[in-house]
């Protein structure tokens, strides 16, 4: 490749880089995006990976942030492609002993009636406590959701970052929890409000779901993977993938270039400043207003500048990043004949048509049993998973009359197993889940199957570059209040930004790309393009 | 999507799609592409398959026309991220008897490589070689960057631009004969021969097909020119897209044409899956197969019973591609190194075809429904492409000839023979290299029933978008009255893969296609 000078250089073209490339372009600056794989989208990735015709999610499943995500508005993906479903059908809990499933349905004040009824069928209490919860955490889904898509300011701007704290607390406290409450795992607040062992072993997953660990994370765990981003999931129409193609177009129409195959291997500087990159090929390419890292912080400050080039608080501060949660993911894909026809269909007939169902757990002391298991480094014995049956809701997902079911299981460590010992689990973990699940759905027998794929943790740090297979870039360990704040998005070099989770969180939110955006148009003087449509961020 | 119009709408973003669009953008159209796959590119497809970093061309390996093509430079693509690498060892044989034979992109070096085998027959290569290279501009620009001419008025400008008087291998005879005839009526070494014709039948042509040979000169042209796309063929989509979207077309994808609208004869926009519509101002272009354009996307009711007719029975290959896909730690070591090294470093490698026989046998066997016994071509894309697999690991290809239908079990039964098929071509390979079973970390079948699966206009695992046959070529293809990408509807044009000259990553369907609407719509030539 020739030598290239772009105004702005994205490193990544995961969502995040995606994303802030089509705003930085909509705002006039050359871009050029250097993505190190053959495909742009990052974790928002679907591969036809069983047959061809099935269309299995390997990463990201769902998505739950649609609703606030500025850029799928701004730039109308849904022009270019991306369709979202939002099944009423939800969230559930199937049982292999006969009882009911547990359901929730999407917040609305029809479909709650159901919710409240199949809570009920366990807890009378829990179904009270649940849509009192999370119709409260509805009401300022908008103000939660400002907290994500809003850069944390200088801590010198006191006036911003305190309204926002007051209005987390205030309410916090209208959840009837305390100031004290903010440090108790999710597990204990779950206990504390929910009784039954249904709904417990339900919240359990749904709260590990989104990174939040349930046994030792803190009341924003509680908060945001437990009674916000449950049962407010969408669908993604013709896989996830299609979302990070819509967000490509976006870029692409607006002007920017995406490089594939491309790793970098070099942030340049010139006086101090970043000035470019150096792919693995030895082309450099020239940056003259910034270059901007989608990747995670050890790739990008010891990779690609050095440890030897770094500062003490920044050496410090990647000494105590932390690559997990503690447990991450794989994910099994089955092209299957028939979709699951679970026993408890008998109670409620959702159960088979429900976006999100838990199969493997009877009770919550197996969930957390296996969830500590992933915890200390090894593979659960008992292969419960999340599952997603797509095709229910979008048949082009899969050849006519078959079906495609896609899941989470939670894994240790890329690190806590050897590579032959991932080999082992890719042969046979699948096998261990499908006799479980016949036990919850009778036919899912291996006749149903037509093939069965399994990406592990090991797998997902191979092919995302995502180190031990952490989905969200890992997190700063043991700090979270008073972390230096001008460094989210800024970095202590100038003109280096990072925009990926490990600045603005994970999943695809697609905040870190905007909340990066707007720090860069603050520093450039850019105009503020994204103060538009009366939204509160 | 309600309401919207453009100049033209395409229907299908595969590279005929993509790159015809760009054209019209850039003759200041406003452009639409609809694309029921998820992933632009079509048959530019390339996937993860086996272990993550292992590039896997899962349909199009091979780039034949890099350099000569024009639509290359005319859209800027390598100032679009498109790289190509051309191995300097393009193909080789081994063979039984432990020897080998080598094809480069230095004539010399492959008439050397000829001359261990037959004096005779590496003069013979030279001067066809020579020759065809004389006349490929020619060749190419009128059979196929243009649209069709009879084949009658082909084999009489031969004879009228006095070319069959100086020529020795280009002859109006060629229209008769099969390429192993030709290839035995020029050259004497069994080694040879089927070395030449196995290039052949790798690029869609039959070697005992009476006709064909009339393309042989233009295969021989091209047979020093084949290209590994840099980070898998998807590169080249990526690189189409990126040029289109910069000329201001707008690429749809997951967003399924369900028909196309007419008023009065006239081809005016097309009807979408949701029901919507969007209008077209000028064209719609179809590059998909025939098949849905007329007989799913049209109503039967507005098309002369003739054509329909004639849409059911076009012709389909009536032989696909076994693939395995291999992701392995070592490159292949040959034993028929120690006689020729330089096939360490042959891309496009056949191991197995000693004579015209086993490929006549072969060709007998795939369309009698039955499996051949393994020759595949192998190529490891990884010695030239570092990037297409994890440092210090290659990614490895295997393609078979095989039958659409396996006996009476049909297309279905490719999902039960794929696995032990696989085996035996592996076995194949390692039979000429004894370390690839060894060297493979993990592999995976693709069968011609994937193909269809994958790729809906690639009917029943037809890669090349119907036979390559003489009553299929030319102006016959794919049916007379649709030959020159006219439709019997004003605006309806075909630009795909069914059109002159056929699939492969030729571009020429949509280039061929664009002038033809350049002249209907007096649009400015700025590409020429």
């Amino acid at each position: 490749m020739p030598e290239a000078t772009y105004d702005a250089v994205i490193i990544g073209a995961g969502h995040n880089g995606l994303t802030l490339a089509a705003y930085l372009a909509r705002s006039g600056l050359s871009v050029g995006i250097f993505e190190r794989r053959h495909e742009d989208g990052g974790g928002v990735n679907t591969e036809e990976a069983t047959v061809p015709g099935f269309h299995h999610n390997l990463h990201a499943q769902y998505m739950e942030f649609i609703d606030y995500m500025p850029v799928y508005h701004d730039f109308e993906l849904e022009k270019w492609g991306s369709r979202m479903i939002k099944p009423d059908t939800q969230l559930g809990i199937t049982f292999a002993d006969g009882r009911p499933p547990l359901i929730i349905y999407r917040p609305d004040p029809e479909l709650d009636k159901k919710t409240h009824k199949s809570i009920s069928e366990h807890s009378k209490h829990d179904a009270d406590t649940w849509l009192e919860l999370k119709t409260k955490m509805m009401e300022r889904e908008f103000q939660i959701a400002a907290t994500l898509y809003s850069p944390a300011e200088a801590e010198d701007d006191a006036e911003a970052s305190a309204a926002m704290m007051s209005a987390g607390l205030s309410l916090w406290q209208d959840l009837g929890l305390t100031a004290n409450d903010i440090g108790k795992a999710p597990k204990v607040l779950i206990d504390r409000f929910f009784e039954s062992t249904e709904m417990r072993a339900l919240l359990y997953r749904q709260c590990i779901e989104w990174g939040a660990n349930v046994h030792a994370g803190n009341g924003y765990g509680f908060l945001v993977s437990v009674l916000w981003l449950s049962a407010i999931h969408y669908m993604s129409a013709g896989g996830t993938h299609t979302l990070a193609h819509a967000m490509a177009n976006a870029a692409l129409k607006a002007g920017a270039c995406m490089r594939f195959s491309s790793p970098v291997v070099k942030i340049l500087f010139e006086g101090g400043r970043a000035s470019g990159i150096q792919l693995k090929d030895g082309t450099k390419v020239n940056a003259t207003k910034l270059v901007a890292s989608n990747v995670d912080p050890r790739q990008t400050f010891v990779d690609f500048i050095g440890e030897e080039n770094l500062e003490p608080f920044r050496k410090e501060r990647l000494a105590g990043w932390h690559f997990g949660p503690e447990h991450v993911l794989g994910t099994p894909s089955f092209a299957l004949h028939e979709a699951p026809n679970y026993k408890s269909a008998k109670w409620n007939e959702d159960i088979n048509r429900c976006f999100y169902t838990v199969v493997g757990f009877e009770t919550a002391e197996q969930v957390s049993n296996y969830i500590l298991q992933a915890y200390g480094g090894q593979i659960p014995d008992r292969p419960g998973a999340g599952t997603w049956v797509n095709s229910l809701w979008d048949p082009t997902q899969a050849p006519a009359g078959k079906h495609v079911m896609n899941g989470w299981f939670f894994f240790p460590k890329a690190s806590c197993l050897s590579e032959a010992e991932w080999d082992e689990v890719r042969a046979t973990y699948n096998d261990k889940f499908l006799k479980l699940w016949e036990e919850y759905a009778p036919n899912m027998t291996r006749k149903n199957v037509i093939a069965d794929r399994l990406y592990t943790a090991f797998d997902i740090e191979k092919k995302m570059s995502m180190p031990e297979g952490d989905f969200s870039q890992g997190r700063a360990g043991g700090i979270g209040v008073g972390v230096a704040r001008e460094y989210q998005y800024r970095t202590e070099f100038p003109g280096l930004y990072l925009c990926g989770p490990s600045a603005g969180g994970g999943g695809v939110s697609s905040a870190p790309g905007y909340g990066s955006f707007k720090v860069i148009c603050k520093d450039l003087d850019l105009p503020k393009i994204w103060q538009q449509g009366g939204r509160n961020y | 999507m309600s309401d919207a119009t453009f100049d033209a709408v395409i229907i299908g973003a595969g590279h005929n799609g993509l790159s015809l669009g760009t054209y019209l953008s850039k003759c200041g159209w406003d452009v639409a592409i609809f694309e029921k796959r998820t992933e632009e590119g079509g048959g530019l497809c390339t996937e993860e398959l086996t272990r993550p970093g292992f590039l896997h061309n899962v349909h199009c390996n091979y780039h034949t026309l890099v350099g000569v093509c024009p639509v290359y430079d005319d859209l800027d693509l390598y100032d679009h991220g498109l790289k190509y690498v051309q191995p300097e060892v393009q193909m080789g044989s081994v063979f039984r008897d432990g020897t080998a034979l080598t094809v480069h992109t230095d004539i010399d070096k492959t008439c050397a490589s000829f001359a261990r085998f037959s004096e005779k027959d590496a003069e013979t290569f030279r001067r066809l070689h020579d020759e065809v290279k004389g006349y490929l501009d020619l060749i190419l620009s009128t059979l196929m960057y243009s649209p069709p001419i009879p084949l009658l008025d082909i084999t009489k400008a031969l004879v009228v631009w006095k070319i069959t008087d100086k020529a020795e291998f280009l002859s109006v005879h060629l229209r008769n004969m099969t390429i192993n005839e030709f290839l035995d009526e020029h050259f004497e070494s069994d080694k040879i021969k089927a070395m030449l014709a196995f290039q052949a039948a790798i690029s869609g042509y039959a070697t005992d097909l009476r006709g064909l040979a009339v393309s042989f000169p233009l295969l021989v042209g091209k047979m020093d020119n084949w290209h590994v796309c840099v980070g898998g063929s998807h590169q080249l989509a990526h690189s189409l897209w990126e040029a289109f979207a910069h000329a201001g077309g707008s690429v749809f994808l997951n967003t399924p044409v369900a028909g196309i609208v007419t008023d009065n004869g006239k081809a005016t926009g097309v009807r979408l899956y949701d029901g919507s519509e969007v209008k077209a101002r000028h064209a719609v272009i179809s590059t998909i197969d025939v098949e849905q354009t007329f007989l799913k996307m049209l109503p039967r009711e507005k098309l002369d019973p003739e054509l329909v007719k004639h849409v059911e029975d076009v012709s389909h290959i009536d032989w696909s591609y076994y693939s395995v896909h291999l992701a392995m730690s070592e490159a292949p070591q040959y034993e028929a190194a120690s006689f020729d090294p330089d096939i360490q470093n042959a891309w496009v490698l056949n191991a197995g075809y000693e004579s015209l026989d086993d490929l006549s046998q072969d060709w007998k066997t795939v369309r009698a429904g039955k499996l051949a016994d393994p020759k595949p071509n192998c190529a490891v894309n990884s010695l030239f492409d570092p990037t297409d697999s994890p440092d210090g690991s290659f990614t490895g290809l295997m393609r078979q000839f095989a039958p659409i239908e396996i006996g009476s079990g049909g297309m279905e039964a490719w999902d039960e023979m794929a696995g032990p098929y696989g085996e035996r071509l592996i076995d194949a390979w390692t039979s000429y290299a004894p370390n690839v079973r060894g060297a493979t970390i993990e592999w995976q079948s693709y069968t011609p029933l994937d193909i269809s699966r994958r790729m809906v206009n690639m009917v029943r695992g037809d890669w090349m978008g119907g036979v390559i046959a003489l009553d299929n070529l030319l102006t016959e293809r794919p049916t007379p009255e649709l030959s020159q990408y006219k439709t019997p509807f004003e605006g309806l044009y075909m630009a795909g893969a069914t059109q002159h000259p056929h699939g492969f990553i030729t571009f020429a369907p949509g280039y061929n296609a664009l002038q033809v609407i350049a002249e209907d719509h007096g649009l400015e030539r700025w590409w020429q």
